[in-house]
């Protein structure tokens, strides 16, 4: 396992600067940042995004992308997480529907879908939990039945994030009966959150918010065109594929507005000599991880498949971003409201009622462990 | 890492692969140094990595002592490159002094240090005492950074004028201390301390060499934890397939690459400009390791861990020790948190994304033989 620091090009620092002067100009003073892929969903502020060419970076020209690269991706992003902005609408189409469409869809997909994810027209979400398949993501119940030109699909999916916002999701169902090996037999389909047959009902989160949804799929038609890749290799696409794409800096970077309004709202010289030390162990732990998380991304670009080392990376990234909101809340002496307060107060109380899912999404620390000692023990 | 540096790398794991040897570590802790590996070293031109060539050294630069310095972890080796080269050796050149015959020592500073340095007829006398002082009672010379009329100097003063009260660290490595009592140096063995060499850099000198040390020895210990968690089994199993096993080896890779990273990431830096915020947050990440992986380690491995004979206790003893040494992640992190709160918070995330340096072109690759 190697992990190389990155020293990153003239022209990336460029794309940087660029994307930096940009966020100046959009946020206004004072704004209110959120937190990682929680900030929330603005379409017309990725349309802008899109404008610049920052969606879809890694994609080809040809498909409205930018022909760019992973680390490019990975700068826009940083940026974009470092300044709490509401990318929400585009980012699961942007970091994981895209480019999974680029690698197993078909040319009529590509050339349907990529340009308008690219253009932060469509967003979407993603379709794999139910409510009994939550780690064992193989045990899905939800089904496809073939009928003349497509699939009838049933079943219930939950906690499907912005699924009420959202245009489509990429579903991974059951379409042929488990041959012994419940990896077998599952299929990702292109799903319209439209469609007929499909109810969303909102799921509300523990501090009242709607991210969640239950999805419930009753008898809805999806076309033959819209199954993503080869039928019944759903497993292998879902989990092996691109999971290295999957610990970027939304992985560790959650949290980053909680510390930066800690600093911002004290007088340097009023700080405890704990408060000093806090904020110094967690900022070491960000340029640590951060050099983690940007060397798979050149790693990618530079054809590796670093999937052991992006398991240990999330981990490392999703316990730090929840670890930090307690090391900060150990040496400041809050009651948290979270309706009343200063930003830093506002942010504490947001960073502790969702603290616990950053360990949750995209795969449990649980499950990663997993995936990463079997690597470790290989 | 390029060429000349995988080369440095080959050679200096197989010197050690002769000359630290598991019984050679033990053998060490009763003089508290390995005299015969230094030797070999000195002899092929590792011990000089980073001293200009002209001043008797090997050239190089810090990231290529890093690299030797993460061989020396893994091996426990114990040799006084840190303190002959990286300080001692490093704060003459600097001052255009080439390297002294046989081996010198230096001190990043203590808090119980005391000394006083005034002048007299042909020569300047010390007087007092400097603490912890890593192989004192092997070198031939320690140089000292001391005020002369308010002025920093370099002061080298032969080790046979001094009285060394002996003292060791967890590994039984050498940390002696020095007294001074009215030394009298010639004055063709002071020099004025060039800018560049003053307590903070020597600080910072010290805590990137020890962390550089934390993460060679976490990349063994991360080894032969996973190698043994593989061969031992219990309940007809090797352990490695518990779950509650494999958490730590998880988190023993998680801490060893970070600490690996940090360091590759400040020394990349420090060839050409020694970075208080690299070197203090790499220092933070690799002393934090030390002791989550030393704990880890230690609970996976089981009794076999708590031996003498078992390659872990030397390699976690140094851990102990070296995450204090130069500083620990709390007196770093306080540091880097006075840094960072007056620097601002518009400023915390362009310098957490400052980029590294460039890769260098035109320094001096390292020449050894």
């Amino acid at each position: 396992m190697k992990f190389s620091p990155t020293v990153l090009t003239p022209e990336e620092e460029q794309l940087r600067a660029e994307v930096r002067q940009f966020l100046a100009e959009e946020l206004p003073p004072g704004y209110r940042p959120g937190l990682g892929i929680g900030a929330g969903s603005d379409r017309k502020f990725s349309k802008k995004l899109a404008a610049r060419g920052w969606l879809g970076m890694a994609v080809p020209k040809k498909y409205g992308g930018q022909d760019r690269t992973a680390v490019d991706r990975f700068i826009v992003t940083e940026e974009l997480l470092s300044s709490g902005a509401q990318f929400g609408a585009h980012f699961v189409a942007d970091r994981q529907t895209a480019p999974t469409i680029m690698k197993f869809g078909t040319e009529e997909q590509r050339r349907y879908f990529i340009p308008r994810i690219t253009a932060g027209e469509l967003a979407f979400s993603l379709g794999m939990s139910e409510p009994d398949a939550g780690s064992d993501l193989s045990s899905v119940r939800t089904a496809g039945t073939k009928v003349e030109g497509g699939w009838l699909v049933n079943g219930t999916k939950v906690w499907t994030s912005g699924a009420h916002e959202n245009d489509y999701f990429a579903v991974l169902c059951r379409t042929s009966p488990s041959d012994g090996d419940r990896h077998n037999g599952l299929s990702q389909l292109i799903v319209d959150l439209r469609a007929d047959g499909i109810t969303i009902n909102p799921i509300p989160f523990l501090d009242g918010g709607h991210h969640f949804n239950e999805v419930v799929l009753d008898d809805v038609f999806v076309p033959d065109d819209r199954v993503l890749g080869e039928l019944g290799s759903g497993w292998m696409q879902v989990t092996s594929e691109l999971a290295y794409e999957r610990s970027g800096p939304d992985r560790f970077m959650s949290t980053f507005a909680l510390l930066k309004c800690f600093i911002a709202e004290r007088d340097p010289a009023s700080l405890s000599t704990e408060q000093q030390r806090v904020v110094g162990q967690i900022t070491a732990r960000y340029w640590t991880i951060r050099q983690l998380s940007l060397s798979i991304a050149r790693t990618i670009d530079d054809g590796g498949a670093p999937a052991v080392e992006s398991a240990l990376v999330k981990d490392i990234g999703t316990r730090f971003e929840q670890q930090m909101i307690e090391l900060i809340r150990d040496v400041v002496e809050i009651d948290l409201d979270p309706q009343q307060g200063s930003m830093f107060e506002l942010l504490l109380a947001e960073a502790t009622l969702s603290g616990p899912s950053f360990t949750l999404r995209g795969g449990t620390t649980e499950v990663l462990r997993s995936v990463a000692s079997k690597g470790l023990a290989r | 890492m390029n060429q000349d540096q995988s080369a440095i790398v080959d050679v200096v794991r197989s010197i050690l692969g002769d000359q630290s040897t598991q019984a050679a570590v033990i053998a060490a802790e009763g003089p508290g140094w390995n005299e015969s590996l230094w030797k070999v070293l000195c002899e092929k031109g590792f011990a000089t990595i980073s001293i200009p060539e002209a001043l008797g050294g090997s050239d190089g630069d810090l990231a290529d002592a890093c690299l030797v310095l993460h061989e020396l972890g893994r091996a426990a080796a114990a040799v006084p490159f840190v303190e002959n080269t990286l300080l001692a050796g490093w704060a003459l050149a600097e001052a255009g002094v080439a390297l002294p015959q046989g081996m010198s020592t230096m001190s990043t500073g203590t808090s119980k240090d005391k000394l006083t340095v005034t002048g007299a007829s042909g020569g300047f006398v010390l007087d007092g005492e400097l603490h912890r002082v890593a192989w004192a009672a092997h070198s031939e010379h320690i140089v000292v950074l001391a005020d002369i009329d308010g002025n920093p100097h370099l002061i080298q003063v032969p080790t046979a004028l001094t009285t060394i009260e002996e003292g060791r660290n967890l590994a039984m490595e050498s940390r002696d201390t020095v007294c001074f009592a009215k030394v009298t140096v010639s004055a063709d063995k002071v020099v004025e301390a060039p800018d560049s060499v003053n307590q903070d850099s020597l600080r910072l000198r010290g805590a990137l060499s020890r962390a550089a040390l934390i993460a060679g020895a976490l990349d063994r210990v991360t080894e032969i934890t996973i190698r043994y968690t593989t061969e031992r089994e219990q309940f007809g199993r090797p352990i490695a397939r518990f779950q509650a096993v494999q958490r730590h080896l998880v988190r023993i890779a998680e801490q060893t690459v970070s600490a690996r990273i940090a360091v590759d990431a400040a020394a990349i830096n420090a060839s050409t400009h020694l970075d208080f915020f690299d070197i203090a947050s790499a220092k933070i990440v690799a002393s934090e390791a030390a002791g989550t992986v030393s704990a880890a380690s230690h609970q996976a491995h089981g009794a076999i861990g708590m031996t003498k004979e078992y390659e872990l206790g030397q390699l976690s003893r140094r851990l102990w020790s070296w995450r204090d040494e130069c500083g620990s992640e709390a007196v770093w992190s306080r540091r880097l948190g006075v840094h960072v709160a007056e620097a601002g918070a518009a400023a915390l995330w362009p310098r957490i994304s400052t980029a590294l340096a460039p890769e260098r072109g035109t320094n001096e690759k390292a020449g050894v033989n």
